[in-house]
């Protein structure tokens, strides 16, 4: 593919108004998750996703070639040009050889097809437990969120999932999650500042992402942070995937969730 | 999905993987039971059973037979869930269109109790086929739901 880019139709993007340190933080979480993906793996996307989906695209074109990609708007390995604007809309059934229902999904998930999904959430806790509900009490909700889609099950039946957060601040990391929306297979936590790795002791900093300082990582989560013995810190983006996200998302739709 | 697909196959609850840990059961009365063979515990959801369901469709017949192209969603089942189901089509064609290839027809009209003709009826929304999702207009549709004279002066202007 040596042609321009085609820009998408749909609005131009929020383009040169975006920091230079959001554009870098959004290209270091894609990275980062599109890093994890292992080649031949079934993966899914949900909703509202452009972080996880087009982490799939740059692994499915980066070093996992054969894994595959399940929209949850129903296209299974689809190949759209560049990153449609809506994870859920048609533009992701493009090269999709099948069509699946939402339920066809959660049933392929429920018999323990699907390897790995992305996703972001509010909270997340030392214990790797995930808040999409309500910051507050339930019943009495300072913010109700929009809810957890289906994750007190994916969780549980997906081999490995793996959150990311676009902001890394300390009522986001608590020792303890305002209200238990998932929990299960948590596997991995990606921050623009950090990853951290599930550990029968709790989350644990697996990584610091480029720039970031281990006192800074510590200033900013609100449980104790504590290092693996093999931590290390995070390549920034090679030139491979810069070019390949520039391709795949020339109007920078990533940026949107990191402002 | 797990309460609809017990309401569609008319049991009063369906068990499912998963919950455990989680405050969510507390919040929607799930419970847990014991599988009569293992005795394991497992969680049961339900059975979430709309009066009616209301869906839109690009093809159907008078009669409520009807297509859906692009992915269906969760439509199909809430078709089954429901007690009766209400179409809105972007298209109304003849039953002998639909007989030629009847593979493609998700919903049958038994459970149909009225058919719409209704194009642009998922405006906002996208539809294959026929129409994308219209960004500006969920924009303007999130301002003017800002207040109750607002969603009532968008509705008048969209109509």
């Amino acid at each position: 593919m040596k042609s321009p880019p085609e820009r998408s139709s749909v609005g131009t993007g929020p383009a040169a108004r975006v920091p230079d340190d959001v554009r870098a933080a959004a290209d270091q979480v894609v990275v980062t998750l599109a890093r994890l993906v292992r080649d031949g793996e079934v993966t899914c996307h949900g909703v509202n996703s452009i972080v996880p989906a087009l982490a799939l695209m740059l692994a499915r074109q980066g070093q996992a070639p054969n894994a595959r990609q399940i929209s949850i708007g129903g296209g299974l390995d689809g190949a759209p040009r560049t990153l449609p604007r809506s994870s859920s809309g048609s533009g992701w059934l493009s090269g999709s050889p099948v069509i699946l229902s939402n339920v066809d999904v959660y049933q392929l998930a429920l018999r323990g097809r699907v390897d790995l999904m992305l996703l972001g959430c509010v909270q997340v806790d030392e214990r790797g437990r995930v808040n999409s509900t309500v910051i507050g009490s339930f019943d009495r909700p300072q913010v109700r969120l929009p809810g957890g889609g289906g994750a007190a099950v994916l969780f549980q039946v997906v081999r490995r999932i793996v959150v990311y957060r676009t902001r890394h601040e300390p009522r986001a990391l608590p020792i303890a999650v305002d209200f238990v929306t998932a929990t299960g297979n948590l596997e991995r936590v990606v921050t623009p500042l950090a990853v951290f790795r599930a550990t029968p002791g709790g989350l644990k900093l697996e990584g610091l992402q480029p720039g970031a300082k281990l006192d800074e990582v510590r200033a900013r989560t609100g449980f104790p942070v504590d290092p693996t013995d093999d931590w290390a810190p995070v390549a920034p983006p090679t030139v491979a995937e810069r070019h390949l996200l520039e391709r795949l998302d020339p109007d920078r739709l990533r940026d949107l969730d990191f402002q | 999905m797990t309460g609809l697909r017990a309401a569609s196959l008319g049991v009063p609850f369906e068990p499912v993987p998963g919950f455990v840990g989680t405050d969510l059961p507390a919040t929607a009365d799930f419970r847990t039971v014991k599988d009569p063979w293992t005795g394991g515990e497992i969680y049961v959801v339900p059975a979430l059973r709309p009066r009616w369901a209301l869906l839109h469709v690009q093809e159907a017949d008078a009669r409520g037979n009807a297509r859906i192209l692009g992915s269906p969603g969760y439509d199909l089942l809430m078709a089954a869930a429901a007690d009766q189901v209400i179409l809105t089509a972007e298209r109304i064609v003849e039953t002998e269109e639909l007989a030629r290839t009847p593979d493609r027809t998700g919903i049958t009209d038994l459970t149909v109790a009225a058919v719409v003709e209704a194009p642009g009826g998922a405006r906002p929304g996208d539809c294959p086929g026929h129409y994308d999702v219209d960004e500006d207009a969920i924009r303007r549709y999130l301002d003017a739901a800002r207040t109750s004279e607002g969603l009532a002066a968008y509705l008048d202007a969209e109509r």
